[in-house]
């Protein structure tokens, strides 16, 4: 294995010299900026989630710890002919994929449950999981990925993203 | 026949046909290879192509999640390719995130390099590059090897099919020419061998002609002085007033020059070997020894006589008289050949007749002049001679020749000008046993009583002439012209002894006398002949036979003797 780690640890040893958390912090918000519309390649929706035409919506449930960095990063993306957007707060309906934040995943979660709406949580936020929970492994940002919610929400998982995950909760075949 | 040259003609152009399929297989071959490695290549690259697009496939998350172990988890598995020099996966900005290198692998050269872009909906994620090694020459040519062997094969039997068919046909055209050549020769031979055939005829007619005509004249002018001497005796005898010591010597004359002229129809008889021959059992050596007081009388003082007689010799059945005649003829040819003198010497010893019959050989040589090949050859021709006019009749070999013939062996010469000739004369040994010779002691003879003869001749003179002598013997003698009226006669009238020529147009003498023996009728028989096949050939079956031309003593003789 060439250079395994070489992408993050240059990129670590690159931004480490910057003062300051934040940026490592930055560092990682931007890769998980990067891997919300990514992973809204691999999801499929039930027909009709998603009005033809219509952009997919990424809403960020909590604080954002993102700011610019995803709308950067869904800048003219495109996912299957949709524009995808970013929408902070404003509630659950109209989601198409949710980042919950602690403290409100739980409830958002219980409140999303059986709607087709790919849920998104992270680790270093909480402990509860939702579709798609980020986490860091081996210094690179990762994520598991629970197929029985997505099955329950009527959403499809790509199996190539759910080979890459940390580990899968499978859904029942 | 047709079917079969023309079938050849064919089979000759096969080496042709064959050699421009041997070529065509051999392109054709080479042709397929070069296809087949272009063919080749690009099916190597093509299926590379497809790893490189189903590695692109599965590293499509890996890449976009920047995941790089997984990502080089799916690489590592083209590893278990060996013809799979790189794997590499490039990220979208080009820079290497995953792959492998094996270490011996060449970076130029023989390789296929093929590269295929990763994307997702999300646009480019990054890049596959496979590096495979092209196939080695050798397991190309290992490849290819069989292929090109059968191709060989192919070529070369058909090569070689061309090559024999080439040969076959070569054969077959020098088979027909020398069969034609042959065909030819053939035909010149056959034509050469009727001309040469043609020439002997003519050849054998030529000298027929010539020793005949030698014959004819040689008895004509013998004949001729004879018949002088005669004619003109019995002219003088027939003058009025001829005393008596005149009549006697002309009368004496005539006698004695048809003596002669009997001697030499008998020589005559002898070459033709038709002369009757009373053969008896001879021991030859005893014979020649015997000879020794004639040798002296004939050859004279000049001529030393040497014999060497081989012990026990053997016993042949001839003539005796005619024995002692053909030995003293050579010999006095031979005197002839040595005017000086010289040896004489005879040699007898077993020899063998023909290769397989035991015969006697008599050796007659002399050490006079000799002669060649050519005179050699015609020796035994009647009235042949090298002598000079009046000094031989040319007669002497061929009775030699006659006699040697008839007794049934035969007369070689050998001869050296200037050194000397050898007669040697071969006579088959008889396998009857010699009895002892018992002299024959003149009898005293009283002449016989006066008998009833018949005289039987087709020739009215000589018959008449008969029947006067034997009147002057004092017999009584009828006459009949033919075999069948003197059967008449002798049937109705008892004969005492029948007196009868042989040669008879109708029935034989020989067939009367046999006749007359069947019928039991009780008469003594005399034959009589100057010439007689039958007589020389198988004898005259016991009956005796006076020899003409006969004096009156000899049948006087005969004729008492048949009588008793």
């Amino acid at each position: 294995m060439i250079g395994a780690r070489l992408f993050p640890a240059t990129l670590a040893i690159s931004l480490a010299a910057v003062p300051g958390a934040a940026r490592a912090q930055v560092s990682e918000a931007a890769v998980k900026a990067a891997f919300l519309p990514k992973i809204a390649r691999y999801i499929d929706w039930p027909p009709g989630a998603v009005a033809p035409g219509a952009p997919l919506q990424i809403c960020i449930v909590g604080n954002d710890p993102f700011g610019r960095l995803i709308d950067e990063a869904v800048a003219g993306q495109s996912v299957e002919g949709h524009a995808v957007t970013v929408r902070r707060g404003g509630g659950l309906d109209g989601c198409h994929i949710a980042f919950l934040r602690e403290p409100a995943a739980a409830r958002a979660l219980a409140a999303l449950r059986g709607r087709p709406v790919l849920t998104v949580t992270d680790s270093s936020d909480g402990t509860k999981r939702g579709m798609i929970h980020f986490a860091q492994k081996g210094g690179r940002i990762s994520f598991y990925i629970d197929d029985v919610q997505a099955a329950q929400a009527g959403l499809g998982i790509s199996a190539r993203l759910l080979a890459i995950a940390l580990s899968v909760r499978s859904r029942r075949r | 026949m047709r079917r079969l040259r023309i079938a050849a003609e064919r089979w000759t152009q096969l080496p042709l046909f064959a050699g421009g399929f041997a070529l065509l297989l051999l392109i054709a071959g080479l042709a397929i290879i070069f296809q087949n490695s272009r063919s080749y290549r690009a099916e190597q690259e093509a299926s590379t192509r497809v790893q490189a697009e189903i590695l692109g496939a599965s590293v499509v998350a890996a890449l976009d999640f920047s995941d790089r172990q997984v990502a080089q988890e799916a690489v590592n598995a083209l590893r278990a390719n060996p013809e799979i020099l790189k794997a590499l996966l490039f990220d979208r900005r080009g820079r290497l995130f995953a792959g492998f290198s094996r270490g011996d692998s060449p970076d130029s050269g023989n390789v296929i390099r093929v590269e295929v872009p990763v994307a997702n909906d999300g646009g480019r994620l990054g890049t596959v590059r496979l590096v495979r090694a092209e196939e080695s020459v050798g397991r190309r040519l290992a490849r290819y090897s069989l292929v090109g062997l059968f191709v060989v094969m192919a070529a070369l039997i058909a090569g070689v099919l061309g090559l024999a068919a080439n040969a076959l046909g070569r054969a077959n055209r020098q088979l027909g020419e020398r069969a034609a050549a042959l065909s030819d020769a053939n035909a010149a031979l056959t034509v050469q061998i009727a001309e040469r055939e043609k020439a002997e005829d003519q050849l054998r007619q030529a000298q027929k002609m010539q020793a005949l005509g030698q014959l004819t004249g040689g008895i004509a002018h013998d004949f001729n002085n004879l018949l002088t001497v005669i004619h003109g005796s019995a002219d003088i005898l027939q003058r009025p007033n001829i005393d008596e010591a005149k009549r006697m010597r002309f009368a004496a004359a005539i006698a004695q020059t048809a003596s002669r002229a009997a001697s030499l129809t008998s020589q005559l008889l002898a070459f033709a070997r038709r002369q009757p021959l009373k053969p008896e059992l001879i021991d030859v050596n005893q014979r020649i020894a015997g000879m020794s007081e004639i040798f002296e009388r004939s050859l004279g003082a000049g001529v030393r006589v040497v014999t060497e007689l081989e012990l026990g010799g053997c016993i042949v059945e001839a003539d005796p008289a005619q024995l002692e005649s053909a030995i003293l003829n050579v010999a006095v040819n031979a005197r002839d050949a040595m005017p000086a003198g010289g040896t004489l010497a005879i040699r007898t010893f077993v020899d063998r007749l023909n290769e397989d019959r035991k015969a006697i050989a008599i050796a007659i040589s002399d050490t006079g002049e000799g002669m060649d090949a050519e005179i050699a050859a015609r020796v035994f021709e009647p009235f042949f001679t090298t002598k000079g006019v009046g000094k031989g009749t040319g007669l002497g070999l061929s009775q030699v020749y006659g006699f040697a013939s008839q007794s049934g062996g035969d007369v070689t010469i050998d001869s050296t000008p200037g050194e000397g000739t050898t007669v040697t004369i071969l006579l088959p040994c008889s396998e009857k046993k010699l009895e002892r010779q018992e002299l024959r002691c003149a009898e005293a003879r009283s002449p016989s009583a006066a008998r009833r003869l018949l005289v039987v001749d087709d020739n009215d003179e000589v018959g008449a002439f008969a029947e006067t002598l034997l009147g002057e013997l004092g017999h009584s003698v009828a006459r009949a012209h033919s075999a069948e009226e003197a059967l008449t006669l002798a049937t109705s009238e008892h004969f005492d002894l029948v007196f009868t020529d042989v040669v008879m147009p109708g029935m034989s003498g020989i067939e009367l006398a046999l006749e007359l023996r069947r019928r039991g009728i009780p008469t003594a028989v005399v034959l009589t002949t100057g010439y007689s096949d039958r007589i020389a050939e198988s004898g005259s079956e016991g009956f005796a036979v006076v020899t003409k031309p006969y004096r009156l003593e000899t049948l006087a003789d005969t004729i008492d003797r048949a009588l008793q």
